[in-house]
């Protein structure tokens, strides 16, 4: 049995982190002392070997802007005639620019739920330890984001999500994978200059489209779980390639961590599997 | 008149409608087909339309832009039977706003990605809002294929320039886009239909033919729809004519309209608008001196000839002979169709020699 320890990412742990990470992730190890960003792994106490890892960014997107749909309704009413319609739309803005942001968050595949949420819980509570403690930043909303990847569509990994091909690929005839592992974490804000400024009614996408917007990948259930009880909660805001929903809390509304809580780390499996 | 051959164009008379027309207005009404006509089927609505045309003919004060006109076209030789109507609306929109899609580009490029994308969009507008509209171009199948519909139609751009502070200095017209026999329109449902949950038809029987007054396009979405997220059927039928809209829809093109930039916000239909002082007809309507005289050999050319009156307004086809461009020989026939005595004046335009645009009559009935 292994106890879990979180720790700052380290050069060797890179190899293994980038197959967990979707293409295009940013591997960039914070320089020495880095007082804005931090990356963490929890990793076994016994070997070190990293079974999940996770970024905090502060201040985000106020170098290389990031966007995301807002999801928001307009009603369509004629009450002499009995007509009254609540309609979803989607906004492409930068409303998030200034947040910070638990990104990056990956686990060594294969653990099933209880092991992801006994590798995941000490690693979200490091981080927002770390929020907390950090010092202020210039620019930095007191608002916490993390984001969920949305629906896979019928060929994992290739970024053609029923979002994507709903309402991106009209846009952008490109390869979303392809953009993703040229141009790294900054890919979107490229393809966001190419997407609708103006507001989308979900009802002019196709059914699968709208059925994805800010559902998040069945395989993130337990983060999902973690996110809430940290006190996040899905917002109105969506990732503009998967449609995946984006969870925020105000700084002040994060819960503290209750030991009570805490996920007993025999959950893991005795062996991970080799790298 | 009775004596005419069966394609003599001075057999055409287009005049105001009188009461007189409603049973044979009723008819043609009953005629048209769904989501076509802009001429109501019901007698009581028809009734009101002609009181409302009477007014505004007989309308001797300032135009206040409420006015209606609606003309009917006769065929002399068979004793001034109706064999079609249109209209003219002083003001687009009147009391409200008038509502259409203006078509517009958006260009979007990423450098980064050597991307660049062309994007078509439809942005709801007012733009039209007090424009003079050109209503209701009926006309019967059996004489679609002569010179009548060119009366009927440009007829109104004559009554227009002589009249033209009572119309805007700019008109539209609206024209039906595509839909089935059962009233499937494939632009409504790719659009209209995700605001109503209703089909088409039901849809303007809601409206209660009053498709464009601002409750309904307020259900519509407010901000521009990007073309390319639209399912493909749609997308093809934007700015696509009903074919029965064919023959009066190219009589406007001919007249120097365009036909690209404004689209029916609930069939997609195009809405066609222009410059009146740049119409061919408006351009080439002139004074002419009338005198009386035997009737000319009928020939290739032809040219509308309108008495310039208001409540007495009356035009029709008569031949243009070779030279002397404004000097016209009336026989008596054509005079008394006109309602002409000597000395009075008179103004004509020419028509093109056919068969440019005659050969778009294909039997088409409707607008």
């Amino acid at each position: 049995m292994s106890a879990v320890q979180v720790r700052p990412t380290r050069a060797g742990d890179l190899p293994l982190l980038r197959r967990w990470l979707p293409p295009g992730a940013d591997l960039a190890l914070p320089p020495p002392g880095a007082r804005r960003d931090a990356w963490l792994v929890a990793a076994r106490a016994t070997g070190n070997q990293p079974l999940a890892c996770l970024r905090l960014r502060r201040a985000i997107g106020l170098d290389v802007p990031r966007h995301w749909y807002h999801v928001g309704w307009v009603v369509h009413a004629a009450p002499e005639l009995g007509l009254f319609h609540r309609l979803q739309t989607l906004q492409l803005g930068n409303d998030l620019c200034g947040a910070s942001e638990l990104a990056d968050i990956a686990w060594q595949p294969g653990l099933d739920a209880a092991a992801q949420a006994a590798v995941l819980a000490p690693l979200l509570d490091a981080a927002l330890q770390a929020l907390r403690d950090a010092p202020a930043l210039a620019g930095a909303d007191d608002l916490l984001i993390a984001e969920l990847p949305g629906l896979p569509g019928p060929r994992p990994g290739t970024g053609h999500t029923p979002f994507w091909q709903g309402l991106a690929r009209p846009f952008y005839g490109g390869d979303p994978a392809a953009a993703a592992q040229r141009f790294g974490p900054a890919w979107r804000s490229h393809v966001a200059t190419l997407m609708p400024r103006q507001p989308v009614y979900s009802a002019f996408l196709h059914a699968s489209a709208q059925a994805a917007v800010g559902q998040p990948h069945p395989g993130v259930a337990v983060l999902a779980g973690l996110l809430r009880r940290a006190g996040l909660r899905q917002g109105s805001h969506i990732r503009i390639d998967d449609g995946g929903p984006v969870y925020t809390a105000p700084l002040d509304a994060l819960f503290p961590a209750d030991p009570a809580t805490a996920i007993p780390p025999d959950t893991l499996p005795d062996d991970p599997p080799a790298p | 008149m009775t004596s005419a051959p069966p394609d003599d164009p001075t057999r055409w008379l287009l005049r105001p409608a009188v009461p007189r027309d409603l049973p044979a207005l009723e008819a043609l009404a009953h005629a048209s087909a769904i989501g076509i006509s802009s001429l109501p089927a019901d007698r009581d609505a028809l009734r009101q339309l002609l009181a409302l045309s009477a007014k505004a003919f007989a309308g001797d004060d300032a135009a206040s832009g409420e006015e209606a006109y609606l003309f009917v076209l006769e065929d002399l030789a068979q004793g001034g039977a109706l064999v079609g109507t249109s209209g003219i609306a002083a003001a687009a929109g009147f009391h409200d706003r008038f509502y259409s899609y203006r078509n517009e580009f958006i260009v979007q490029a990423s450098a980064e990605l050597g991307a660049r994308s062309r994007i078509h969009t439809l942005h709801l507008c007012h733009d039209l809002t007090g424009v003079s509209l050109l209503t209701g171009f009926h006309i019967d199948a059996s004489v679609a294929h002569t010179l009548a519909p060119q009366l009927l139609s440009r007829g109104r751009l004559l009554f227009i320039a002589q009249f033209a502070d009572r119309f805007s200095d700019r008109i539209a017209a609206e024209n039906p886009g595509l839909s089935n026999d059962q009233g499937a329109c494939p632009f409504w449902d790719g659009v209209g239909r995700r605001f109503f949950d209703m089909d088409y038809p039901a849809a303007e029987r809601l409206g209660g033919g009053r498709m464009h007054k601002g409750w309904m396009a307020g259900l519509m979405p407010q901000s521009p729809i990007y073309v390319p997220l639209l399912p493909d059927s749609a997308q093809w039928a934007l700015g696509q004519l009903q074919p029965v809209a064919e023959l009066p829809f190219n009589i406007l093109m001919d007249e120097g309209l365009d036909g690209d930039t404004y689209l029916n916000l609930y069939d997609g239909g195009p809405t066609a608008d222009g410059r009146v002082a740049l119409l061919k007809t408006v351009v080439r309507r002139r004074a002419l001196q009338a005198v009386p005289g035997a009737a000319a050999l009928p020939g290739p050319r032809w040219q509308l000839v309108d008495n310039g009156q208001q409540a007495g307004f009356r035009a029709m086809l008569l031949p243009r002979p070779p030279g002397h461009a404004d000097r016209l020989v009336l026989p008596p026939a054509a005079a008394q169709a006109l309602g002409w005595l000597p000395g009075e004046a008179l103004w004509g335009a020419a028509l093109d020699t056919p068969p440019a645009w005659q050969d778009a009559t294909d039997g088409s009935t409707a607008a």
